[in-house]
Parts: C-alpha cells; structure tokens; sequence
C-alpha cells in the first residue's frame, strides 16, 4: 500500500475529511489535431491581404446610387462570397477572416489615411509609415507572430502585420478611392466645427487621450446567434421577403424612420445571401480536397466539414456541431465588417446547450467529442487578428482581439444558468491553452459549488482565464444604466462581458428545438465602447500642476488656470474643471466620428445579430437594438491618480513638508533619476541616479512613503472613493450620439504603458515614463503592504455597480494554491471579493522567475500566456513595458 | 482592553499552509528557543529590529539618501556601499536611517500592536476567510505573550474566530495551559527527542515542552493537535528519532503530526540582520527519506502529512 492510500485509510478511520488530499485528476492532453493546429499558428505570421476589401471596393463603386445600408450590405455580402476558402488538414471547425490563418485586412471605408500619406512610400516598398502620437509612443512585442521589419518579400505594416509586397498596388489603389471620403476623414472634416477642436487635437498630440472612436467603430459587445441558429440563412432571407412585403412603401406613421424598414430588409437579404454563400464556398472546398485526398481519416473529415458547411449554407442547425459551426461563422462575419475589438461571444454554453443535450441524448455524439470541437473553437477564435494602427494594434491591444466568452450567471427565471456544456468549455479551456476565448465567469451565490471548483481550477493552471466578474453587480449596473430605457430585471439577467470587461445589456430569445422552448441569452445593444477613449488620470493631474502646459512636447494642452493651488480642494476643483473640458470637447469629435460611421458605413452584420433590429426593420447604427446607453468614457491609471494625490496632501497640505513648487520641481527632475526614455527600462523597480539625485532624495523617500492605495488605508483609499463619486455625476451629463448619458468604462487594457510614456515623474514617485497602475483597483506594483484582504478593502470602498466595471490584477504564486486544497482556497479568495461587492478579479498565477526568464529568452517560452489588464495573451506578443510592469506586480505566495 | 501591546513582525492575510482553510497569520516577536535553522530569525530580539536588504539597496545606481542619517554614527559609506555597525543598530530605537530610504531596503522590522489593532485587522480579514479559516497566531513563540495573546484569544472566542497557534510549548506549564483552552488547533514543534540534541539545536531542554504537551491532553482540552518538525540531515532525520516520537505519541494518545522537509527560506533574512547563518550548508534531506519517515508514522497507524500537502 502506498503512502498516499495508507494516510487516506488512517484519515477515515479518524474520522477526519480526507477530500483535502485528493490529487487533482490530471488534465487530458489537447485532441492530436489541435496540437498541430497549433504548431502551425506558433509559426505564422500575422498577414494582411486585400482580398476582402478588393471585392468590398469593386461592388461598393458598382452600387454608387443605391441606399447606403443596401450598398454597404451588398458590398459586404460580395467580399464574403468571393474570399477564398482555405481548410487545413486536421481542422474539425473551419472558417477564416481571409484566406490566412492569422489574417487580416486594412479597412480604407473606415481608415485610409495611414496608407494614403505613405502612398509613394508603400509603392516604394518602404517599410515605415509615418505615425500618429499614440503610435509613436506604442511599443509592440517583439516576438511571436508580429511582423515588426520588413523581410524578404514581406512589408511591415503597422509594425504587426506582413503584407506580400505584390499586394501593395491593390492597397494603394483601394485605398486612393477613399482618399477624403473614409469614416476617419469625413468625421474630421466636421470635427473642425466643433468647438475647442484646437483642445481636442492638443489632447490626442499630448495623448492624454489615446485614440479616436472611427478606429474600432465596433465591438465591446456581444453577439446575439438567435436568429441563424433559429432559422438559418435560407430561413432569414424567407423572412426578409415577407417583412419586405409587408413594409415596403409603408411608412406606418413612422415619418422618420417608417420608409427605412423596407431597405432594411433588403440589405438584410443581400447579407444573409453573401453569408450563405461564404459557407457554401467552404462546402464545396471540403468537398473538393476530400476528393483528392488520399489518406481515409482525413478525407473523411472534409467530407463531414463538407456535410456540416453545406447545411448550415442554407438551414437551421440540427446538431451540435452545425450549430457551433455556425456561430463561428456568424462571428468571422461580424469581425470582417469594421475593424474590431471585444465582439464577443456571450455565454455560449447556454446558448448551445439544446443542440448538446439532444445530441448526446440521441447518441449522436460524445462528451469527449464535443470537448475535443471545444477545443477547435478556441484556436479559431484566437485566430482572429485585427488590423488597426499600431497604437491601437499594439499599444492598447497587446495585439489580442478580445473574443470574450461568459459563463454562468442566472437565467431567466432568475435560477443558476449553469449548463452541463459550460464544464466542457472550461474542460476544453484546461486542455487547449491558447489566449482565446478569454473566459470570464459571471459569479453569482447561486451558482453550484462544483461549477466554480471547476472554474477555480482552470485559473490555477496559469493562463489567466477564467476572470470573474460579479453577476449582481453586472446586473445591478445593467438596471441602473438601461432602466430609463425599459430593462426589467429577466433582461438584467441575460447581461455579460463584450470585451475584456465591458458589462453589455442582454436579452432572453425563445429558441424551438428539440420540442421545447430554451431561453437562451444574447447581446442586444451596441458597442460600449466607443464615447471617449482611455484618458490619462495622472497625467491630467500632470497639466493641473503645470497649468496646462505639457512639458514633455512643450506644449499648452489645456488652457492656463492661473490659480494658486493651494489647497487640496483647489487641486480637485481644478482637476475636475480640466476632466470636464476633455470630456467635453471629446465626446463632441468622438459623437462625430460615430455619427459618420453609423450614417456612411452603417453596420449591418451586427444588424442582422442584433435583437430587436430585425423586428423593428432599422440598423444597429439608428437605435434599432433593444438598449442603447452603451456608449462610455474610458479612464487609464485610476490608482496611480489616487496613490498621487494621497502623497500631495499628505506632504503638502496635511504635513506641509514641501510646497507644491518644491513637489513640481522634483517631479520635473524626475527626482534625480534618469527618466526611462534615456534609459529604455518602464520597470516600477528601476532607476539609475543622476549628479542631482541626493538633492531630491529625502521627497522622493517621503512621496514613496506616502499613504499608497491597496493598504485599507484611509488617507489614501479616500481619493478613489472621492474619484469614484466625482466621476459618477461628471460623466453622466454628457450624451453620446444615441443621446444617451456617457458612463465610466475602467479598464486600462494595455494603455498604461503608452500614457504612463508621456507622463512625468508623479507625487507618489513613480518616475516619469513608467507604466502606470493596471486596471483600476490593482495597487500599484510594490506598494500592497497589507496583503491581498487589505486590497479587497480598499477595492471595495465605493459600490462597484455604478460603473460598468471595475477592475483587479493579482499575481499570486503557484504553491499558494497547490493541490485540491489550493483549487478551494482560490475561491474562498474570489468569493470573499465577490462577498464584498468587487465586480472584477483576475490572476497571473505564476512566478516571476519564469517571466525573468522568459523575458531574457522568450523563443524557449513560446506557449508561456499572462493576464495583462482583461484578456491573456502571449507573453512574446507583448511589448516590454507591459512585460516589466506584470513582473514588478506583488506575487503573493504564502 | 488596550492595555497589553505586543510586537509583530508580519501580518500575512490570505495565508493558507499554517492551519484549516484561509487565514491570517500574525507572526510574534519573541522565541524560548533559538534554533539554528530557524527562518524567522528576525524575531529573536523580541523588539523591532533594522534590517538591511543589500540587494534592493540602489547604491550601485547612485542612491547615497542614507549617508550621514545615523546619529551614532552606525552608518557609514564604502566603496561598496553601506556598512552597519550592527552592535549598536541592534540597540536602535529611533532608526534614523530608514526614513530617506525608497526602496525599503532599510526597513524596520516588527512593530508595537494594542490587542484593538490586532482585533481590527482580524475583524477586517474575518469578510475574507471563508467557512473553515480563521487566525493563526505564529512567531517566535505567540505564547510568551501571554496577557497580549490572552486578550486577543478571548476576544477572538467572542467573536466566534477560529484560532490556531504555531508554538513550540516552551513556556510555564500553567499558562501554557490557561492560554491552550482559548485555542482551537495548534501546531507544536518537537524538534528532537533526545534532550541533549535538542538543547544544541534551539539552546533549551525539551523536558518542559513533552511535560506540557502530556499535561495538555491530559487537561481534556478539546482541540486539535498536530504535532510538527523541520526534518534536517544528521540532527533529527533518524529513524530511531522518529520512533521516539511515535512512542511519546502513543503515549499520551496524540495521531496526526506534520513533518516539513527542511529548505533555507530564512537565509537572506540572518544576512540582512547581519547574523552568520549556521545552515548556509548541511541539513539538507531527500524527497526519498521524507517518504521514508511517513511510512514510518503511518505503519505505526500516525497519521504523517508531509509539506503542504495536507487535507486542512
């Protein structure tokens, strides 16, 4: 008998649980064909080609004088019927954004100034475009699939992206048509009346704001299936037919948007045809290589992806398979339209349930096989790239696209949601490692113990997913934000994650299947975030204390105050007056900028998957969804805001040890260090003394010493809570252009690195250049003395359901949750942050010597995921500050 | 209620290998014993006590805030960086020294806490344990605070927390035993059986700490007790000790006990303290005998958890 059996018979024959020390079952090795499904994506290249945009192009120009929603879906729905299929051997899912397993494409109709300026350039096979502020100040990771120089054959664009040098010419020529007319442009050109537009582009030069809306128009949403897996294409464009029929012509008392209905249903037919069509192509490629295929496994295998992809061309899904299938193709679709970020996928193990439970009752299929389909899902879904600038790509991306998948929450009788396939899309997430789908659980008191165990133990495994987020939380947001608007608390229930974080409204939709009625969830609004797009705190605190005047560009950014700062109120009052200002004159450009966008290139995939677009006949873009006060403002580096004003009056207004001149001229000299532009390192840790460092080295120790959040500590935790309320009221009186109010979206994604670049050394002595605090409730790195509960204290010192989220990092180390013991232990740690009303909490459960290790040799760590601020991606895909700002987190072990 | 104060060195919530479920472990300045190994040496002095972590220290990139702090002129500058006089910086009181420091690498180590700050803190992380956690009071020895723990204890019962000590026994057998009915699982430390090696390993007989063990279960107390000991090459690694141990818990009806494979965790903290630490080599044991001696244990029908690797 071993050690091991013989303690267990001892415990029990004490009487003592023993369930403690039962190892974990060990985790299956992923299915034989995605570990070479995966191989080949670690050796590929991002790749853009014009294959999608040609074909948009030509019949965009053929169509010149139809309406525009018809137009844009006629051209859409040709790019998809005419992209080439490409299925590789071994795959059980199939399907592409373009013919490339990593590709993308750029989208002139929204953005084509970039190639437009660099025209000549290009056609010269030159490698640099020129570059905006933010993505001069973006620093994207150097390894994986990014495609940072030009080599071989192959153009650098973006420093992400390769494009065949033969390709160019296309790019160039799709691109000169829209020389003047894109989304980007025409936006601007209005932009100019606005007024303060001089602030406006003074804010995006100072990259106190890190980008504009038109750059990801869509996105931070989620994507409601119904209506294909209810009917399917050929059932849709029925459907369009009859409403066709019955609206045409007919304005019913409705003279704004009465007429519209008819084209509406048009564009929708000629959408739903291209996408019929799209999977169609892809049958009869299946078709094709299982005809020349020579060995019997893989030839059987296109011809079940034939069989799959030729019914779901034309019907409503009748199994598992078809219908996942489908979903995927209904996801390709979305994120072909605009360039985006965050389309997510919702809480699919709910959606998809009746097609599993029928197929595994009837025999058609196995647990193990749907797992195994699970697992090909994910490497589809972190196929997906988007082509962006490289501030956008790069600096706030971190190069991932953000597919969130939900799970758990309650359903619509208010009841736990939890479905048997939800253990299997965590199992396949344990088996699969890839950065997508991120996973995010929709905690909620009624969910089964089992469920979150099993969720707790995929977190442990390392690869950040999945976060939690506090299902009351979301829903308490969801009824404060989308009451005025009619949402009762079954629609509350139907809420998750559209992007990393963003807290979407959602529906119920009655699915008939199987001889029963399912409830299943669903998005049913539109992108969140697209209001104002990640301002700097600290650095706005930066231009208070410089009265406007931004000295790393030495420019008036904001206008002087003139006042003497001398009290902390004076500080906040003014603060608040230049947050007020920023929103101001940026919520007007971004209104118009979205404005442009919903009236010239007026989405109509997301139209289509849209509850209750279809029912009420109008687009996305005109309020056509059910719930509209999506739009938000987005904020960057909320704690080192607090942690620096908690230093300010601590030192210069409660002890009065320095005045404000001294606290500016220290920060102004970086306190005597040499500041990381000179030295290329944004580690927190990091600084190389200059000849004046012993001048500044008492205040530099005293703003270090100073009240820091994360610590339960009053003095500084009062800032976040006086932040909080501030910015609940400040926020809500500007109106996004659906004319609803704006609301805080917290979640610096990757835009810490770039913000904290142009931002000077701070009053709690963070030196200048150096990545801000991640998410809005992490401490910042190295200032948690307390421990994790003190942070979870200080998190929680105002009520989180009044933002759209809120957000926490923890690094925890691996031997802190060790063994079936640690798997319970993680979630005590989550449910007493979840008790408390925390809506956020993800980990890095990893220890910083592999990161050193993997930083110094990232080729050896090629498969190595880290969570950065609400998605996990590839640790060689990320640029470096990100990197030394997640190695300098606290590791918390025990 | 405020009267007693105790020093602390560390407060580590979310602490999950020093008893059942999460807690919070305070840690005590202040041991009976001093043992060679030990990896808290920074409690020995039983008062706060400088440390001085070369490593984080930025002399090399050009940092000099702490030169000329020292008002008895304990700190001075080399070449190389700073040099302590540690006679007299174990005497210090007012640590002048540390105030300009930013990195934390001279820092205080172990502060002044009322039974109410204590309390706070316990109240505060209390939200966060769970069903099955609670306080774990760990050092040095907690017990030679017997009033400041006795407060803490009874206010802990009040308030329904479940309380644990790691001790090494070593005190008075009466308030060993007062301050034992206030606890609800311990850890007690035999670090050898044969007296003479354990007063060379920790300086003190072992008599006192098997007396009050006996005494204890003899006493009725209704707690759990698990026995524990760092395992270390050629001190009490033998299988003879062990069965010496077996014995003594048959004796006095004891079942579980929790053997820790020795490891050199504290080593940085004897440097930083300016201390020679004597297990810079030597000590070392194998995964192999680890099993060994659980096997030991458990053919004699202990129940033997080796590590972390425990069902509480």
């Amino acid at each position: 008998m071993t050690n091991e059996d013989k303690l267990k018979e001892l415990l029990k024959s004490r009487g003592i649980d023993a369930s403690g020390m039962t190892d974990e079952a060990a985790i299956p090795k992923q299915a034989e064909g995605c570990g070479k499904l995966i191989d080949i994506y670690y050796t590929l290249k991002n790749t853009v080609d014009m294959e999608f945009p040609y074909w948009y192009n030509r019949v965009w120009q053929e169509n010149g004088s139809d309406v525009i929603m018809v137009r844009r879906a006629k051209a859409l729905a040709a790019a998809f019927a005419h992209l080439t299929p490409t299925i590789q051997p071994y795959e059980r899912l199939v399907m592409n954004k373009t013919r490339h397993v990593r590709g993308a494409f750029p989208f002139p109709w929204v953005t084509a100034s970039f190639f437009n300026a660099q025209a000549e350039a290009l056609m010269k096979e030159a490698t640099a475009p020129s570059e905006s502020e933010a993505d001069s100040v973006s620093i994207i990771g150097a390894g994986g699939g990014n495609v940072t120089k030009s080599y071989g054959n192959i153009i650098s664009i973006a420093k992400k992206f390769g494009m065949r040098k033969e390709e160019i010419p296309v790019l160039v020529k799709t691109c000169s048509y829209w020389d003047g007319n894109s989304v980007e442009e025409m936006s601007n050109h209005y932009a100019k009346y606005t007024p303060q537009y001089d602030i406006e582009q003074a804010i995006m030069d100072s990259v106190l704001c890190m980008f504009d809306s038109y750059c990801i128009p869509q996105g931070r949403e989620v994507i409601n299936y119904y209506l294909p897996l209810q009917y399917g294409w050929d059932g849709i464009i029925e459907l369009c037919d009859r409403r066709i029929a019955e609206t045409m012509g007919e304005s019913d008392g409705d003279g704004l948007m009465g007429m519209e209905r008819g084209y509406y249903y048009v564009a929708m037919k000629h959408l739903a045809q291209g996408l019929s069509k799209w999977c169609q192509n892809y049958a009869d490629r299946a078709y094709y290589l299982a005809s020349v295929e020579t060995d019997a496994a893989l030839k059987k295998n296109y011809e079940e992806i034939g069989g799959v992809m030729a019914h779901i061309a034309h019907k409503a899904p009748v199994t598992f398979r078809q219908a996942l299938q489908l979903t995927l193709a209904c996801h390709y679709a979305e994120v072909n339209e605009d360039p985006q970020s965050g389309q997510s996928i919702g809480r699919l193990g709910q959606v998809l349930q009746p097609f599993y439970e029928k197929d595994i009752d009837d025999g058609v299929t196995t647990e193990e096989e749907v797992i195994e389909l699970l697992e090909f899902y994910r490497i589809k879904i972190t196929c997906i790239e988007c082509f962006a600038s490289a501030g956008v790509t790069g600096g706030v991306l971190s190069g991932n696209t953000f597919n969130n998948l939900s799970l758990g929450g309650l359903n619509r009788d208010g009841l736990s949601a939890v479905t048997p396939l939800e253990y299997h899309i965590i199992e396949a997430g344990m088996r699969c490692h890839t950065t997508q789908p991120t996973l995010s659980i929709l905690y909620d008191e009624k969910l089964p113990e089992s469920f979150l165990l099993k969720a707790a133990a995929c977190t442990k495994q390392g690869m950040g997913y999945p976060a939690w987020m506090n299902n009351q939380d979301g829903m308490n947001f969801m009824l404060m934000n989308y009451g005025p608007e009619g949402m009762n608390v079954e629609d509350a229930r139907a809420w998750c994650l559209g992007g990393c974080l963003e807290s979407s409204p959602g529906c119920f939709l009655p699915l008939r299947y199987n001889g029963k009625v399912t409830w299943i969830p669903g998005g049913a609004g539109p992108t969140a975030g697209s209001g104002v797009h990640f301002v700097g705190l600290p650095k706005m605190l930066e231009l208070v204390m410089t009265n406007g005047y931004d000295r790393r560009i030495n420019k008036q950014v904001l206008p002087a105050h003139n006042r003497k700062l001398d009290s902390m109120e004076a500080i906040q009052e003014e603060w608040v007056r230049y947050m007020n200002l920023t929103i101001d004159v940026l919520n007007k450009v971004n209104n118009l900028q979205m404005d442009i966008w919903r009236k010239y290139c007026p989405p109509v995939v997301s139209s289509l998957l849209k509850p209750d677009c279809f029912a009420k006949g109008r687009g996305l873009g005109m309020m056509g969804g059910r719930y509209n006060a999506t739009i938000n403002f987005e904020s960057c580096g909320t704690v080192t805001f607090v942690n620096s004003m908690a230093s300010l009056y601590k030192n210069v207004f409660k002890d009065k040890k320095y005045t404000l001149e001294e606290m500016l001229d220290a920060m102004m000299h970086n306190f005597g260090f040499k500041t990381s532009y000179e030295t290329g390192v944004f580690s927190p840790d990091f600084r190389e003394a200059t000849d004046e460092a012993p001048r500044y080295a008492q205040i530099f120790a005293d703003c270090v010493n100073a009240p820091k959040f994360g610590n339960a500590d009053w003095e500084a935790d009062q800032f976040l809570k006086w932040y909080e309320d501030v910015m609940f009221g400040l926020t809500r009186q500007y109106k996004s252009y659906y004319g609803k109010p704006l609301y805080m979206c917290q979640i610096s994604v990757s835009t810490h690195g770039p913000q904290g670049f142009i931002t000077l050394a701070d009053p709690a002595g963070r030196l200048a250049g150096t990545t801000y605090s991640d998410g809005s409730v992490s401490a910042a790195a190295g200032t948690d003395k307390n421990g994790i509960y003190a942070i979870f204290e200080s998190a929680t010192i105002y009520d989180h359901s009044t933002q759209q989220n809120a957000q926490m990092n923890l690094k925890l180390h691996p031997s802190a949750v060790k063994g079936s013991q640690g798997t319970r232990k993680l979630l005590d740690l989550v449910r007493a942050y979840m008790r408390k009303g925390g809506f956020h909490v993800q980990f890095n459960i990893v220890d910083s010597k592999t990161l050193k290790k993997a930083q110094a040799k990232p080729e050896n760590y090629r498969d190595l995921m880290v969570r950065v601020a609400g998605f996990t991606q590839y640790w060689c895909e990320i640029g470096k500050p990100i990197q030394d700002e997640v190695i300098y987190r606290t590791e918390y072990d025990d | 209620m405020n009267a007693p104060q105790a020093v602390i060195f560390d407060i580590q919530p979310f602490s999950v290998h020093d008893g059942p479920g999460c807690r919070t472990t305070i840690f005590m300045s202040g041991c009976p014993l001093h043992c060679l190994w030990c990896s808290n040496p920074e409690n020995h002095a039983g008062r706060p006590q400088l440390i001085f972590a070369s490593k984080v220290c930025k002399w090399a990139s050009g940092c000099r805030a702490c030169v000329g702090t020292c008002p008895k002129g304990a700190l001075t500058a080399s070449d190389n960086g700073i040099e302590l006089d540690r006679a007299v910086c174990r005497e210090c009181t007012t640590f002048d020294c540390v105030r300009p420091c930013a990195t934390h690498s001279l820092r205080v180590c172990g502060k002044y806490y009322s039974v109410k700050d204590v309390m706070d803190i316990l109240h505060r992380d209390s939200n966060n344990w769970g069903t099955g956690g609670g306080v774990t009071f760990s050092g040095g020895d907690p017990l030679l605070h017997h009033d400041f723990l006795k407060a803490v204890l009874e206010e802990c019962k009040k308030d329904n927390i479940h309380t644990a000590v790691e001790t090494s026994a070593c005190i008075p057998t009466e308030k060993f035993i007062e301050l034992m009915q206030l606890v609800d699982f311990a850890f007690i430390d035999v670090k050898n059986m044969d007296n003479d090696r354990h007063i060379a390993g920790t300086g003190v007989s072992n008599n006192l700490i098997l007396k009050n063990i006996s005494t204890l279960v003899a006493s009725g107390w209704n707690g759990r007790l698990v026995l524990r000991y760092p395992v270390i090459a050629d001190y009490n690694d033998s299988d003879e000790n062990a069965v010496k141990v077996i014995e003594f818990m048959k004796a006095n009806g004891l079942f579980e006990i929790n053997l820790l494979k020795f490891h050199r965790l504290g080593q940085t903290k004897w440097e930083q303290l300016g201390l020679a630490y004597p297990y810079s080599t030597g000590g070392d044991v194998s995964n192999e005998l680890m099993d060994h001696l659980q096997s030991l244990y458990l053919e004699h029908d202990i129940i033997c958890y080796v590590g972390d690797k425990t069902p509480f």
